[in-house]
């Protein structure tokens, strides 16, 4: 269910190293140019009213990656017969085409089957299970690392959105996963234009050369490896799509060095850190919530729901929480920690894990009734009024389907 | 229910209930033209009925027989329909069949590519969903499964109108109305989909929902369609434009995926092209969990209300997965006009109506090449044993 991948592009290459910005910022750039072609454009509509054959439709480089070479800079250029050529040559839509007539594209480079022409194909990685594929028991792989290889680490892939969105400690599992991977001679092929993706790399040392040959893989032969459309270096990293699913290489890396180190982490690892964590959240907060009085007569697919619906907050100690008097807009559950309840500045009660405070305001904004205070470093998990009142309706109405429920055995 | 009107699609004299192959005092031979008749009894489109009064028909299924007794050589190919990674559908006809507008869509799975891009889950998935589902007038339908040494075969109905892709691109966008029809359509059939039998369908996209003569859609290919129930489920998939961020994320998605690919299906439909695209997928996938959706200004402000509705990153504030469910996805001011009952029973007929000649007229599917047949993978003893007992359900 591989994804083809387009010739003259660097799809997956973040050539930035650590102190070199000067590639995101031409991204950046690139970005903002993007907003200009935007289909929120005027030349945008101007293009879609008229005769728009022969001319890059939307925009040359409007929609391809900055800095990279773009492959006719098509709408529809991945993979698609639309996408080959340059930007003079290039496509817009077949409009009085009949779809059979459509020229034949790069189709399926790498893969097994011809398969594109203008369609897209669909991606699917392994099969992720928690219940069955023995999650229990598997720890995530530790490798250990220097403070300084874990610091490198995190500003080389700080960038990167799909490691941006982990939680501290999803980002530690992530990083401890990292293996070392020593390439101890120049010309080494580390991938391979065309191959699957298995693994995301980053450069630890040493420095290494792009290539991508437009045919979409790696060729026999002297040339076979393509134009050198760049090189990187430590704090660079490569392959990320691999960490999606299993992609043919969009490009050949290669050792220019002898002795150059990569770290690497492989997508089964990668997705199952953020399931085994995803997954141990929720089941938690559906614990959680199972011993709130006030939620008892939730089915269980409602549980689920507000479990998926709770924010993770975090507050260092002797943070206040909740402020006695304030309106109320909110309800928590203690997720680790300890925290306090003071009235009237009088400690009355000390909450900890699995505790739950201000549940009633989720009936209204009554003043609170105490302020909490954290004792230690807190994580709590959160639920606005408004998101349970989104999500299932007000909480009134649940409330008074437990009474009509009760009723008959009252 | 006691009050349904019972009219079956299948004659009575072929009603013999579900074939035991273990049943002695009948041969094969009997067993095998019996399947052939049930198969050809199929006609379509079926009738519509009420979706939950659908369910309650399941006693009276004849369709999609588990078949140990058809054969690939049962039938005439046609023409191939739609390929895909690892699977061809093709335009097939039972070869003693005398009507020739008699046809079918005949899915042919090889067992080795299935194993080998891991999607025997998916594959299983796929005849589960579509076994459960009966006669919806926008679903495809599963006449029958048949399997041999090396393939896995689906017999589905033939949607003689092809892709409403060819459409959208040919037509480069969709007018206001087109698309409110077709995305109300779609909306009815994820409603069924969820409501009635807790299935994802996960891979929404113009290319998968086909225009019957009337020019109503049909959506097909469950190959990614799963029943979650109210659960979460992790493995990625879909189409990169198409992909929910939780499913970007891996933080565990459900039912609410397919509210978002309505939204940007909407879009697609609106503009011509979907909201997130880049030459390169990571930057689509990043695009779609930052979810800054831009829009052309002379798009409907109701259509721009709708999908930004639809494509709220987060699923718990996703119009469809929040309180209301479906019927505030129906209810939105996008959907003003929208006479449901009529398209559901198929008292009106679609905006586009497709060009066919005869019932069996693939002239509005594109042409595919041959499939390679040099590097195809062998389905191995070794593989065999391993995996066989999967693949029993066919």
């Amino acid at each position: 269910m591989a994804e083809s991948s387009l010739p003259g592009s660097t799809p997956f290459i973040n050539t930035s190293s650590k102190n070199d910005k000067s590639h995101n910022i031409q991204k950046i750039s690139e970005d903002e140019e993007f907003e200009v072609t935007s289909p929120t454009d005027m030349t945008f509509r101007q293009a879609n009213s008229g005769d728009n054959r022969g001319n890059a439709l939307f925009g040359g480089s409007a929609f391809s990656e900055g800095g990279s070479q773009t492959a006719g800079g098509s709408l529809f250029g991945r993979g698609s017969p639309f996408g080959v050529g340059g930007a003079e040559s290039g496509p817009g839509h077949p409009d009085d085409d009949e779809p059979g007539a459509l020229p034949p594209g790069p189709a399926g480079q790498g893969l097994p089957n011809n398969y594109a022409l203008g369609r897209r194909t669909s991606v699917s990685a392994e099969s992720l299970n928690p219940t069955s594929a023995g999650t229990e028991g598997w720890t995530p792989p530790h490798h250990p690392k220097t403070e300084d290889q874990l610091a490198r680490l995190k500003t080389a892939v700080s960038s990167n959105f799909l490691f941006s969105h982990l939680d501290d400690d999803q980002f530690k599992t992530v990083l401890d996963a990292l293996v070392e991977k020593p390439i101890p001679a120049k010309d080494i092929k580390v991938i391979s234009q065309g191959d699957a993706g298995d693994y995301f790399y980053i450069v630890e040392k040493g420095s290494f050369d792009i290539y991508i040959h437009s045919s979409g893989s790696v060729q026999p032969g002297p040339d076979g490896l393509g134009n050198k459309v760049s090189s990187t270096g430590p704090g660079g990293s490569f392959g990320e799509l691999a960490l999606m699913y299993n992609a043919p290489r969009a490009a050949t890396v290669i050792s220019t060095e002898a002795k150059s180190t990569l770290w690497a982490l492989d997508r089964i690892t990668f997705r199952r850190i953020l399931m085994d964590s995803a997954f141990q959240r929720r089941r938690m907060y559906e614990a959680f919530l199972e011993e709130v009085p006030l939620l008892l007569s939730l089915k269980p697919y409602e549980r689920s729901k507000i479990a998926d619906a709770l924010d993770t907050i975090k507050y260092p100690a002797e943070a206040t929480i909740i402020t006695e008097g304030d309106p109320g807009d909110a309800f928590y559950l203690l997720e680790s920690g300890e925290a306090e309840a003071f009235k009237n500045g009088a400690s009355v009660k000390t909450y900890s894990r699995g505790d739950y405070f201000g549940e009633l305001a989720l009936l209204d904004d009554k003043p609170r009734a105490a302020s909490i205070v954290t004792k230690t470093d807190v994580k709590v998990a959160r639920l606005g009024r408004d998101g349970f009142k989104r999500l299932l309706g007000p909480v009134e109405d649940i409330m008074r389907r437990a009474d009509y429920q009760k009723a008959p055995n009252s | 229910m006691a009050t349904r009107t019972v009219e079956h699609t299948v004659p009575s004299e072929v009603q013999l209930g579900p074939v035991d192959p273990k049943d002695n005092n009948m041969r094969s031979h009997d067993f095998h033209e019996r399947e052939k008749k049930l198969v050809q009894a199929f006609r379509h489109p079926p009738r519509a009925l009420n979706p939950f009064l659908i369910t309650e028909r399941h006693d009276e299924k004849q369709l999609c027989i588990s078949s140990r007794n058809l054969h690939i050589t049962d039938f005439a190919l046609l023409k191939t329909l739609g390929t895909g990674t690892f699977a061809r559908v093709w335009l097939a006809r039972l070869k003693d069949q005398p009507d020739r507008t008699k046809v079918y869509a005949l899915k042919i799975l090889r067992k080795a590519d299935v194993i080998k891009l891991k999607q025997v889950e998916h594959v299983r998935n796929e005849r589960k969903s579509l076994a459960a589902i009966v006669d919806h007038p926008f679903i495809t339908t599963l006449i029958a499964s048949f399997s041999d040494e090396q393939s896995l075969y689906m017999l589905l109905d033939f949607c003689p109108g092809g892709e409403i892709f060819t459409y959208l691109r040919r037509q480069r966008r969709f007018d206001e109305e087109t698309s409110r029809i077709y995305a109300a359509e779609i909306t009815m059939t994820i409603e069924f989909l969820h409501d009635v039998h807790g299935i994802a369908y996960r891979d929404l996209k113009p290319e998968n929902i086909l225009l019957d003569a009337d020019g109503h859609i049909k959506l097909v290919d469950f190959g990614f369609a799963k029943q979650v129930d109210n659960r979460e489920t992790y493995t990625l998939c879909g189409t990169p434009e198409y992909l929910a961020p939780e499913v970007i994320h891996n933080s565990g998605h459900g039912l609410a995926v397919d509210w978002w690919a309505l939204g940007i299906l909407i879009y697609e439909f609106l503009v011509g092209q979907p909201p997130f695209w880049d030459q390169n997928p990571m930057r689509i996938y990043e695009q779609i969990v930052e979810g800054h959706l831009r829009f052309p200004p002379n798009m409907p402000p109701a259509a721009q209300n709708i999908v930004t509705l639809l494509c709220k990153t987060n699923p718990s504030e996703r119009l469809g997965h929040i309180s209301g469910g479906s019927t505030r996805v129906k209810s939105h001011p996008f959907f003003t006009g929208i006479a449901w009952d009529d398209l559901f029973y198929r008292r009106v007929k679609g905006p586009i109506i497709p060009r066919v000649s005869h019932p069996a007229d693939a002239g509005n599917f594109e042409d595919y090449p041959d499939s390679d047949t040099r590097n195809q993978n062998i389905y191995t003893d070794d593989l065999k044993k391993k995996y066989e007992p999967l693949f029993k359900d066919f």
